[in-house]
């Protein structure tokens, strides 16, 4: 068979998998009857309301020296990692606002960190291809530094995201820019599967994304800059479960939603999506009209902890809280006066939901939580919201409590 | 004449003149450019009697009263006695609002002062520091006529503020110092407190006002404090003075919670002197990235007198916050850049210290200990250093050149004994005697670092000073320092000013980043790789060398393979064109040619071809790696059979039509049998031409100074700079970051970006990323493209390096260069007779390669000119000879000099004295 031949197939072959591609299109449209705002409209469901002061900025987190990249909390205790241009890992009380641990990386350009569940060591990776893994607890060289507890390399692109397996200290989740995503198993350093890739069905460019299913950990999506988004099966490394197309962009962010039955996404084409991996529907597009200027891009994306609202960071420094239900911006935290100068490249909850972070190429990072003074209809909401309060305003620095943003 | 004049009939009043040369100059009438008419002239320095210098004014800010709102027109026409008026507003103001409108018309006020020059600014208090500002007029005026730029900018957007902030602020550090300097002048601590209470003619209630608006709610408290943050920052870098807080509630309660008393425990600002109590500090304080300063100090160097508290905790910290934090809190206080000692500050022989200096004094060998503001003496020759005035408290490292020479009275001695052109003191002269030296008749000595010393104008040694037994013992007796080890030589020191480790922030300002980039096969490795060569005492670690050879190793197992797909591929291609002729013949000699028909050139026997069939597949399984180094044991006695057999030589003979194989490959092919060896050691040039060597993982850096080269010995301030800069040079493979460049944004703070293109590869194509077959110079151009226009790199100077100009020279005489679409128009002038290439190289006419390399460097800078609008610095290299890259790479250093002395409006890359880390890139 000639090389021309073969191309002619393969061109063949292209142009039948997109027409296949669009009649799927077309056939989800015709089953999709209707799309969450209809239906919460008709289940009268009324949109959030929010003050202005309701989420407030209650801590600033000053100490990076370059543009801030990623951030994760812990499970438990409030500390957050956040990894740095200045080619620091500063691991944070966000309680206090102090640092606990600088990390100075042997490679200066770190793209994502991790906490480990336990909270006992930290995972970045960037540019070096590598993901490196620091233990918090173990002693410092004579400069001070932290050492590398162990390195884990494999991927021959960069590292873009890594996400540790819940409840699993040995076990780490990364995507690279080889198009490929790999779980490791920590410590013997190997890979324990490799997700797509040359051979397999996989991503067709560089993965920018992963989240792992918070109720069955063996379920993770990653998004793309092939504008889809994947399903993955831990156990099922040759092919993806799943892929959701529908954006027109590169797909910067995918997480979760906390029932672990959808997931969003945040793309260059300026949306967030809905996906619902038991459909395969895309459920609820989030665009706001910006005029006719350049389309901002979503850089980051984190749910709250009922799901209700969608927090999006843009690359313009807008900061949307959305309606998850009925698809409206409930606030706009980047127009805030002091909300950060630069674009939001990162944001996250705090595991129990009372407070978000948000970390910025403006070099801070900034907490935020409730410091309205809404009238819950329960009890226990209006219990909520003071502790939510006395945890991040007052200076109850050790009161550890369940609180919740919404 | 004007142009004008050629279309216009209509300008019957003007003709071009067409007679003969006219023998006399021609008026001209000069085109006037209404915006660059000159208003008002500076007036000149003969005016000040003593060194006066006006403090930049920063732009005002667009107040919330429109009568009240500043601009430029206004600003000569104030007179100087509104300053006091407005003074008087500001001290009892209450509230912000009011405030900020005073100040903004009190800088006005300062603005006017420096426009006529008067010399009058404000009131007494500002003026006593107005007096000792340094630096010249000339300088001064450039910067305000900058600010008044600005303040067009100002009033007319309020959204420009927080750019130009950072602009501005640069512009002020310059001036920050010396006009804080009258306190630090004179030695004394009590005097700076003295004076420091004076000082002040404004004050910023930044704390009471943050706590005014938002007392009850602790979120607005956080509002208020923040939206005036920015404002008050603004403020005091024109008003430099001392910053003071002044609480609100009664005397010695805390300033932010107004309860206690001053007895409760309080943590102190380092910057401004507010209290607080322990309720309160960790909110006004906030995450302290610069150790205990409000959070509104952030950035400001601190009050002197407590430098001797930094990174001395208190208990009311270690009560509040865990150990972790309490470290990483009194770590930043000490090494972060805004609490460093101001050089200006230090005054050594009677010259202050710029900031080189002041690094060389911190990092030597044996640095000055508990150095504060002041005046210092330092023996250059001895290495004795002490207060001026007073005798000598420590010998630190000699010969490092900071401040001026030596003063006689430097240390106040009057004992005519003269030591290095110093006068001793008394206490020095009993040293002396005690040490045996002969002082009598008022000798002037020499004194080594080493304590030998002589007199002067002669030549020998008369002995050592420190020598004798017993001498210590003296010396702390006469509380005299003794050199505290032998010191290091003065070369030794140049070269450790490299390898030391330095603090943080000097690392980051001192570091220039250079990325290299280009397209596969451009050979940026093997730049990368020579300058490892070039400037690493030890290019590659013992660990290294065995990756490399094992790199090595598999690369030649791969070129095997190849070669082997080749020869397959031709078998099958002779035996079809073998039968084909047979059939042919077949007609003529029905014979029993069977048997030989099967053997070709290219056959090989049944155990090669065992062998071959095993590389190929563990190549197309992907795992070549896996087998090393296993297989070098087992195979590399058939490599070398396989090597030496016909068919394969053949199937070598014909490796131009194997694309696959790379052009290095030859290089290692003809010596595959010692390479595959388990003993092979790769030379550097083994290394240089391997491919996949330097981290296949897409990024690589090396950092490095270029070494000093003998001619520039010599000590100079601009040498010295240079010494402590370092570059570190940034590799990364297109390939291995995707096409999308997700990462270019990372790269923001490089210095520039190199640019590698492989000039042979004008006739090669290749599969780009949409299948289609496309010529590989076309997909360099491409990158080129996107890199230059990713806005990024809006500002960044590319220097474009030609690569393998060793392969195109030779190649240009076989393909011609039109062969790629893009330099059709290439249409050379040659000169038939060219002998012979070597004795055409020294006569001028230059050789078709070196037309090529100048015609694609023309092409390459028109496209970046079109696309940018500046210009595109190039140079043509041959990767794998180290002193062509040298050249490129000094070059590189050259532009990144070149581009410090560019005079430059925006100044926020003014690098020694910016507060940003990384701010060499424009």
């Amino acid at each position: 068979m000639s090389v021309s031949e073969l191309k002619e197939r393969h061109v063949a072959a292209t142009e039948t998998v997109n027409s296949l591609r669009e009649r799927l299109k077309q056939k989800r449209l015709l089953l999709l009857d209707t799309d969450i705002v209809r239906y919460a409209r008709a289940q009268g469901r009324s949109p959030v309301s929010f003050g202005p002061t309701d989420l407030v900025c209650c801590r600033t987190l000053q100490g990076h020296t370059g543009k801030v990249y990623s951030l994760d909390w812990t499970p438990e205790r409030n500390r957050i990692v956040s990894a740095s241009q200045d080619g620091r890992l500063i691991v944070w009380n966000a309680l206090t606002s102090q640092k606990t641990h600088a990390i100075k990386l042997p490679c200066a350009w770190v793209m994502t960190c991790a906490f480990s569940p336990a909270g006992q060591s930290v995972a970045c990776g960037g540019l070096d291809s590598v993901c490196s893994i620091f233990n918090l607890n173990s002693p410092t060289d004579k400069d001070g530094n932290l050492p590398v507890s162990r390195m884990l390399s494999g991927h021959k692109g960069y590292v873009s995201s890594c996400q540790y397996v819940p409840d699993e200290d040995t076990h780490l989740i990364t995507s690279s820019g080889d198009q490929t995503c790999v779980l490791w198993d920590i410590t013997t350093g190997l890979r324990t599967s490799v997700f797509g890739g040359e051979f397999q069905s996989g991503h067709t460019a560089d993965v920018l994304s992963v989240s792992i299913n918070g109720s069955n950990s063996r379920m993770f999506v990653s998004g793309s800059c092939d504008s889809t988004a994947r399903l993955w099966d831990t156990r099922v490394a040759s092919r993806a479960v799943r892929t959701f197309h529908g954006h027109e962009g590169d797909v910067n962010a995918v997480k979760f939603f906390p029932d672990g039955y959808r997931f969003g996404t945040g793309s260059d084409d300026g949306t967030c999506r809905l996906f619902d991996i038991r459909t395969g529907h895309q459920l609820q597009v989030y665009y706001q009209h910006q005029g006719d200027n350049e389309i901002p891009h979503v850089t980051s994306i984190a749910f709250s902890i009922s799901g209700r609202l969608l927090f999006a960071g843009y690359s313009n420094g807008d900061f949307y809280v959305w309606d998850t239900l009925l698809a409206e911006v409930v606030l706009n935290l980047g127009s805030l006066q002091n909300s950060h100068e630069s674009r939001i490249s990162c944001l996250g909850l705090s595991a129990d939901g009372s407070a978000l972070c948000t970390g910025s190429w403006d070099t801070n990072l900034k907490i935020w939580a409730f410091g309205g003074h809404r009238r819950m209809h329960c009890a226990v909401g209006r219990f909520l919201c003071i502790l939510v309060k006395l945890v991040w305003f007052e200076n109850h620095v050790n009161v550890l409590s369940p609180v919740i943003l919404m | 004449m004007p142009p004008d004049t050629e279309d216009g009939v209509q300008y019957s009043f003007a003709l071009e003149y067409t007679g003969p040369p006219v023998g006399y100059d021609i008026p001209r009438a000069v085109p006037i450019n209404v915006n660059k008419i000159p208003v008002a002239a500076v007036v000149s320095h003969i005016n000040f009697p003593q060194k006066i210098t006006v403090p930049v004014v920063k732009p005002l800010l667009p107040s919330s009263d429109p009568s009240k709102n500043p601009n430029s027109v206004n600003i000569g026409e104030n007179p100087g006695k509104d300053c006091g008026s407005e003074e008087a507003v500001i001290t009892v103001s209450p509230t912000s609002v009011i405030e900020r409108a005073a100040d903004s018309n009190l800088q006005e006020c300062v603005f006017s002062g420096e426009l006529s020059s008067s010399g009058l600014l404000n009131d007494g208090g500002r003026s006593s520091s107005a007096i000792e500002f340094s630096g010249s007029f000339g300088d001064k005026s450039r910067d305000e006529s900058l600010s008044k730029l600005r303040i067009s900018n100002e009033l007319s957007s309020n959204r420009d503020w927080e750019s130009n902030e950072s602009v501005l602020s640069s512009v002020d550090v310059d001036d920050e110092y010396p006009s804080s300097r009258v306190s630090s002048v004179k030695v004394s601590n009590n005097e700076v407190n003295g004076e420091g209470r004076k000082a002040p003619a404004v004050t910023f209630r930044d704390i009471e006002s943050g706590d005014g608006v938002g007392g009850d709610a602790g979120g607005d408290i956080d509002d208020g404090f923040e939206g005036n943050e920015g404002f008050f920052e603004e403020e005091e870098r024109v008003m430099r003075v001392k910053r003071e807080a002044r609480s609100k509630g009664k005397k010695g309660s805390c300033y932010r919670c107004f309860k206690g008393n001053r007895f409760t425990e309080k943590e102190v600002c380092l910057v401004c002197d507010a209290k607080y109590c322990s309720n309160c500090v960790l909110r006004a304080m906030g995450s302290m990235p610069e150790g205990r300063k409000c959070v509104t100090c952030i950035g400001f160097p601190i009050d002197e007198p407590k430098r001797g508290s930094l990174g001395k905790c208190s208990r009311m910290l270690k009560r509040l916050l865990n150990d972790l934090e309490v470290r990483q809190i009194m770590k930043a206080e000490k090494l972060c850049e805004a609490n460093q000692l101001p050089p200006e500050y230090v005054y050594v022989n009677g010259e202050p210290l710029c900031h080189e200096e002041l690094v060389i004094l911190q990092t030597c060998s044996n640095p000055p200990k508990k150095m504060k503001p002041g005046n210092y003496w330092y023996d250059k020759v001895s290495g004795l250093w002490g207060k001026e005035g007073q005798k000598p408290s420590q010998i630190i490292s000699a010969h490092l050149n900071v401040g001026g020479p030596i003063k006689g009275d430097a240390s106040d001695g009057n004992t005519q004994v003269f030591m290095n052109g110093r006068e001793i003191t008394k206490v020095e002269l009993r040293m002396l005697q005690l040490a045996g030296v002969q002082c009598a008749g008022n000798p002037h000595f020499w004194v080594n670092e080493d304590g030998s010393y002589q007199e002067e104008g002669q030549k020998n040694t008369k002995g050592y000073i420190w020598g004798k037994a017993g001498m210590k013992l003296v010396c702390a007796f006469l509380s005299l320092p003794v050199p505290s080890k032998p010191s290091n030589s003065c070369g030794e020191q140049v070269n450790s000013l490299i390898s030391r480790s330095v603090p943080d922030y000097l690392e980051q300002r001192t570091l220039l980043k250079l990325l290299l980039v280009g397209y596969n096969g451009s050979g940026t490795s093997t730049i990368f790789k020579q300058a490892k060569i070039l400037y690493k005492p030890v290019p590659f670690t013992e660990d290294e060398r065995e990756n490399i050879k094992l790199t090595i190793q598999s690369n030649v197992y791969g070129y095997l393979g190849i070669l082997l797909e080749g020869r397959d591929r031709f078998e099958e291609e002779s035996l079809a064109a073998m039968k084909k002729e047979q059939s042919t013949d077949e007609t003529e000699t029905i014979g029993s040619t069977s048997n030989t028909s099967c053997q070709t050139i290219y056959s090989i026997g049944p155990r090669l071809k065992a062998f071959s069939d095993w590389l190929l597949k563990t190549m197309v399984s992907g795992n070549l790696e896996a087998i090393f180094p296993a297989a070098t044991r087992e195979y590399a006695p058939l490599v070398e059979e396989l090597w030496k057999d016909a068919a394969i030589q053949s199937t070598y003979k014909r490796r131009n039509e194997l694309e696959m194989l790379p052009s290095v490959s030859s290089y290692f092919l003809e010596r595959a049998v010692d390479i595959l060896r388990t003993d092979y050691e790769p030379s550097d040039l083994d290394i240089l031409y391997a491919e996949g060597v330097t981290s296949s993982n897409g990024l690589a850096c090396l950092d490095f100074s270029y070494p000093q080269s003998a001619s520039d010995d010599k000590y100079d301030p601009e040498d010295q700079h240079d010494a402590l800069l370092r570059y570190q040079l940034i590799s990364v493979h297109a390939r291995g970051l995707g096409e999308n460049c997700k990462w270019l944004e990372m790269f923001e703070d490089v210095g520039m970006v190199i640019f590698c293109v492989a000039m042979s590869d004008y006739d090669q194509f290749t599969v780009d990323g949409n299948g289609s077959y496309t010529n590989k110079m076309m997909l360099s151009k491409k990158f080129f493209e996107s890199i230059v226009t990713h806005p990024t790199f809006e500002q960044m100077d590319f220097l474009l390096i030609l690569n393998k100009f060793d392969l195109f020279e030779e190649k240009i005489e076989r393909v011609p260069l039109t062969q790629c679409d893009w330099f059709h128009d290439f249409l050379p002038l040659i000169s038939r007779h060219r002998s012979n290439n070597n004795s055409n190289s020294i006569n001028n006419s230059p050789s078709l390669g070196q037309l090529g390399a100048h015609y694609m460097a023309v092409k390459f800078k028109r496209l970046y000119a079109s696309l940018t609008g500046r210009k595109l610095y190039a140079s043509v290299v041959k990767g794998l000879e180290p002193d062509s890259v040298d050249a490129a790479l000094k070059y590189a250093r050259e532009i990144l000099k070149w581009d410090e002395e560019k005079p430059n409006f925006s100044l926020s890359e003014y690098s020694m004295y910016s507060t940003e880390a990384s701010s060499y890139s424009p």
